[in-house]
């Protein structure tokens, strides 16, 4: 049972609640339906940040950009800098939740609740970004990639708050998706998901990211998925391999949602749709977002 | 002071604004002076002996005031055509969700901490959650008393089997063998969910002798007689007022929890409080859509006619009766479905487990048996190399036919609604190979029942209108007022409505069957015509004019061709007592005369049948499974529509609910019974962004048996076929068959395989 429950105006205020053992709340869409459900009861004390204004921007940051903690999915499906050069960014949040999910989930939040099913995970470590963790006693930078260690679990420890995150510069001539299977259209959790990104070095493709989500205890990249792709064309061929590799780096299980076997067929499915998408944005032609309403 | 105005096609709910401003108020939203909080403890396990309740440390919490247990009331039994539950578990608890004990406390908080504090000790029994092998001789027994159970003669119980019916008519297996095609299928459904938004709330106050109950309920009258019946009182001590209610679906139909929250009001002298979660409006509610086997045979000439059906269903009827005890003879009628059979022997039996009780949601049992029937019958016609529109058209029922259970079928547009619905939905032929139209028909009876009400007339010339009806949201309550100014010559908004409360209007049904119209609006109209009556007989006085030359019109009552000669409704009601009441001649039954039916419980006719036809245009993502329902075309026959607005948001409401039972809404237990995914993350509805476009096309007749100014029921056919016609579809894209219902991703990519 919740006991203490302040609000902080400052960065600072925020790091010293943390620092006296508060958990903090920003959108509260992850906090609250959790203990509701019974998942984890809401923390004794809580420190709200939601009105802390220096973490509300979204800037260009050393030719990529910088998220602060508050920026809702709206805003970031909102951002032209997001939708033109970090487009699965874009189709990520685009599909989170519900229109008031949306409206009052934020990045910081969405990253924190470390959720393997979570939408902007595959887009942010795909992009290469990072995290700034903060507490009393100085502050850290964490890649993407690193911060999470297991279902709900970060290397963050209890005094630090993310307060931003780093999306360095992508290349030109790159294309990004993120599609997720969706049993309807809104208010969907990721059962598959996956994440592309491509650079293309006149026809063929010079790099390439592959991340599944909802397919192992944490978000993933396949390097083998990646391997299949760099050096090709990225023809039907080498998309079906590197669709099969990135379904082979998942870990599916059976539950409520889908059994193992249905979700190992569409980790092949998801990431093939992915990647294709991927390719065709690089490929100058505009595919709407979210890339996961695209098709059927 | 009125003038009517011209009839529009709108329709302004006089519930409407406070429910879309958020100043309406639900039951939950209400405090009463010194008010508890209650919570309940539950069985958590499926089927197991009750060794030991010990309440000492919950009632030491600080806070708590009051722990009741089955020792702090009557040792009564309940249920609708079988009593077989108490309001506390005693011996023996049969679902997870069996009430052992009840907590009131200062906060919810802490009534939930004592609640988790009873001791209960249970020795586990052998839990029967495989509801189609209760009917093996060896099967745990989930009530070995029930032969000491009162219940309904005609249910035929025994064992596990709490209603057995048949439907037989000839010679199936001599038809069988003379005919040119045989199909056969066999069908499985999941258990499905009423899932209304508002959880539901109770509140209870007692005082002295008399209890006063708050309830989310669709049914008060039901709910009244429930606790008088359980808590040993008279009716007149215990009045049931339902708040605005948040949607029912069925699920709040039934007597469920308002003696539980009034013993515990009791025994703490003060109101008392509950107020359910998502996971417990899942779990503990005794009432849910059932699970069912359905394995159908029929034989079929080359012409289409259908020689002979044979039917074996099993319907889980879960731990208790509840009010779902009809469910067998209803499925079988849905199994026979609205065809003409030359030969038929169909077997349907309702059978306990030790899954969640089942009782009525939206058109019970009928969507689970038309959406098999409905594709058994797309496979006959692929067997016959028939088109399945052209099978349909030469063996649905029409005028005159005469049902396996002997019932003649008069003024009936069954094959109108077919031909309406493809004929809308256009040609399949341009269609994408990832898409497709499927059609499917079905039937839902009307039901008559006793109403009554009251309209008074105040001194300014306006009225009040009292009714037993229950509004569950649908509407039907809030077009009372129309019937009765169109009697009286007046405007809707002339009336307020007192209803849903128990001391004041006589006993109504509540808001099931889709009879509120049929039923609460026969009796109001009949109140109203009283009032007519009188105000004709003042009028002729005052206006020294004979009765036969007034009308009453615009507020007035004048003299037909004379409009000088007029006097306001105004101004006779300032001076005289103007007030009618009415209950309306319940229509009888056609007769059902067949021989072969046993189990009659009155289902075996269908009085003032609604006939549907349903035309799904959908698109299947073969390599996903996913699919989406792109249009509904909907073609009912419900008699005369009154109110088309109304009407015409039952059936788009209830084809998207048709939508979510087709395609994601399923209770998933696990070996022991228990729910996994009681919460709405995981129990899948259709949003708002899912719906199809959905066209409504309304055959009206002029049928016989009918409810007031020719009408029949309309909230819940859109559910009946519009699974079906969804699985239609998605066969003739996939070529193969989805026999499980819901028809997830997973289960379409499957039969796809």
């Amino acid at each position: 049972v919740t006991t203490t429950f302040a609000t902080a105006a400052t960065v600072d205020e925020a790091l010293a609640a943390l620092a006296a053992g508060a958990r903090p709340v920003a959108g509260g869409t992850d906090l609250v339906v959790g203990a509701r459900q019974g998942k984890a009861p809401l923390p004794e004390s809580i420190v709200a940040i939601h009105r802390i204004d220096a973490l509300r921007p979204i800037e260009e940051h050393r030719g990529g950009i910088r998220l602060r903690a508050l920026v809702t999915h709206a805003e970031i499906v909102a951002s032209t800098a997001v939708r033109e050069r970090f487009t699965a960014l874009a189709d990520a949040s685009a599909i989170v939740g519900s229109h008031a999910t949306r409206a009052q989930g934020t990045i910081g939040g969405n990253l924190m609740n470390a959720s393997p099913a979570m939408e902007t995970g595959g887009p942010l470590i795909c992009f290469d970004a990072s995290v700034t963790l903060q507490s009393v006693s100085g502050s850290r930078t964490v890649a993407v990639a690193e911060l999470f260690r297991g279902p709900g679990a970060t290397v963050a420890g209890a005094d630090e708050l993310l307060v931003a995150v780093e999306l360095p510069e992508p290349s030109p001539d790159s294309g990004s998706a993120y599609v997720r299977l969706e049993y309807r259209r809104q208010m969907e959790i990721a059962v598959v998901g996956a994440t592309a990104v491509v650079v293309l070095d006149g026809d063929a493709i010079a790099d390439a990211r592959v991340a599944i989500t909802a397919l192992a205890p944490t978000i993933r990249r396949v390097p083998r998925a990646e391997g299949a792709l760099v050096g090709t064309s990225g023809d039907a061929t080498a998309v079906a391999a590197a669709a099969a590799a990135a379904a082979g780096g998942s870990a599916p299980i059976s539950d409520v949602r889908a059994s193992e076997r249905y979700r190992a067929a569409m980790a092949e499915v998801i990431s093939r749709r992915a990647i294709e998408v991927a390719l065709e944005r690089a490929r100058g032609r505009a595919v709407p977002i979210p890339a996961s309403g695209s098709r059927p | 002071v009125t003038a009517v105005e011209e009839p529009t096609a709108t329709f302004v709910r006089p519930d409407g604004r406070e429910k879309v401003t958020g100043v309406g108020r639900y039951t939950a939203d209400l405090t009463l002076t010194g008010q508890l909080h209650a919570a309940f403890r539950y069985a958590d396990h499926p089927h197991a002996r009750i060794t030991r309740i010990d309440t000492t440390k919950a009632r030491a919490l600080p806070g708590v005031i009051a722990v009741v247990t089955h020792q702090d009331v009557p040792d009564v039994l309940y249920g609708g055509m079988v009593k077989d539950r108490r309001l506390f578990a005693r011996d023996t608890v049969r679902f997870e969700g069996d009430v052992v004990a009840a907590v009131a406390a200062l906060t919810s908080e802490l009534a939930r901490e004592a609640a988790a504090l009873v001791e209960v000790e249970l020795e586990p029994l052998p839990v029967l959650t495989d509801f189609e092998s209760g009917l093996a001789d060896d099967a745990p027994r989930v009530h070995p008393d029930w032969e000491s159970y009162e219940g309904d003669e005609a249910l035929g119980r025994h064992d596990n089997v709490l209603g057995f019916s048949t439907i037989v008519k000839g010679d199936v297996d001599a038809a069988l063998e003379t005919a040119d095609v045989v199909v056969r299928g066999r069908f499985v459904t999941d258990p499905v969910q009423g899932v209304p938004i508002e959880p539901r709330a109770i509140v209870a106050q007692w005082q002295g002798e008399r209890v006063t109950i708050w309830s989310s309920t669709q049914v008060p009258y039901v709910a009244r007689a429930g606790v008088a019946h359980t808590l040993g009182i008279p009716e007149s001590s215990v009045r049931v007022i339902v708040p605005l209610l948040g949607g029912g679906f069925g699920a709040k139909c039934d007597f469920h929890f308002e003696a539980h929250v009034a013993a515990l009001a009791r025994a703490a002298g003060r109101p008392v409080k509950l107020v359910f979660s998502r996971q417990e409006e899942f779990v503990a509610v005794g009432h849910r859509r059932e699970g069912m086997v359905i394995e159908l045979e029929t034989g079929a000439r080359t012409d289409g006619t259908l020689v002979a059906r044979r039917a074996r269903l099993v319907l889980d009827a879960g731990a208790y009766c509840g009010e779902g005890g009809f469910f067998a003879q209803m499925a079988a009628m849905h199994a026979h479905g609205p065809y003409e059979l030359e030969n038929v022997d169909i077997e349907s039996s309702l059978v306990y487990s030790n899954n969640q009780p089942s009782s009525s949601i939206r058109a019970p049992t009928a969507p689970q048996v038309c959406w098999a029937l409905e594709q058994h019958m797309d496979e006959l016609a692929e067997a016959l190399g028939l088109d399945p529109v052209e099978l349909r058209r030469r063996t649905l029922i029409e005028e005159g036919s005469v049902t396996a259970t002997g019932q003649v079928l008069e003024h009936i547009a069954m094959k109108e609604t077919l031909e309406r619905a493809v004929a809308t939905i256009g040609p399949a032929d341009d269609l994408p190979a990832d898409e497709a139209i499927g059609v499917a028909c079905g039937w839902w009876p009307s039901f008559p029942a006793r109403a009554g009400a009251y309209v008074k007339l105040n001194d300014d010339g306006t009225g009040t209108i009292v009714t037993g009806a229950q509004e569950n949201g649908t509407g039907a309550v809030m077009a009372l007022p129309r019937y009765v100014a169109d009697e009286l010559g007046m405007r809707p908004d002339d009336f307020s409505l007192l209803y849903q409360d128990t001391d004041a209007a006589p006993w109504d049904n509540g808001s099931c069957g889709s009879q509120t119209t049929f039923n609460s609006a026969r009796a109001v109209l009949a109140a109203a015509v009283e009032v007519r009556d009188q105000l004709l007989d003042a009028a002729a006085e005052t206006l020294e004019a004979a009765r036969d030359d007034l009308e009453l019109v615009a507020g007035s009552v004048r003299v037909k061709g004379s409009p000088e000669k007029s006097v306001t409704i105004a101004e006779l009601a300032a001076q005289a007592t103007f007030h009618g009441k009415g209950a309306g001649e319940v229509p009888e039954s056609p007769p059902a005369p067949g021989e072969g039916c046993v189990g009659r419980l009155g289902l075996e006719s269908f009085h003032a049948p609604q006939l549907i036809a349903h035309a799904a245009h959908v698109k299947v993502d073969r390599e996903t499974g996913v699919v989406r329902v792109l249009r509904v075309v909907a073609a009912h026959d419900c008699g005369r529509i009154l109110n088309r607005v109304g009407a015409d948001g039952q059936v788009f409401g209830g084809v998207v609910m048709g939508i979510g039972q087709a395609l994601s809404e399923g209770t998933q237990l696990d070996e022991l019974g228990r729910q996994r995914n009681p919460h709405l993350l995981d129990y899948k509805l259709v949003t708002a962004a899912d719906a199809p476009r959905i066209d409504v096309d309304w055959i009206e007749t002029d049928t016989p048996n009918a409810g007031p100014k020719g009408s029949k029921g309309v909230g819940e056919p859109p559910c009946v076929p519009t699974a079906g016609a969804i699985a239609n579809a998605i066969a003739t894209v996939l070529g193969a068959r989805v026999r499980q219902l819901p028809m997830t991703p997973e289960r379409v990519w499957d039969a796809r395989q």
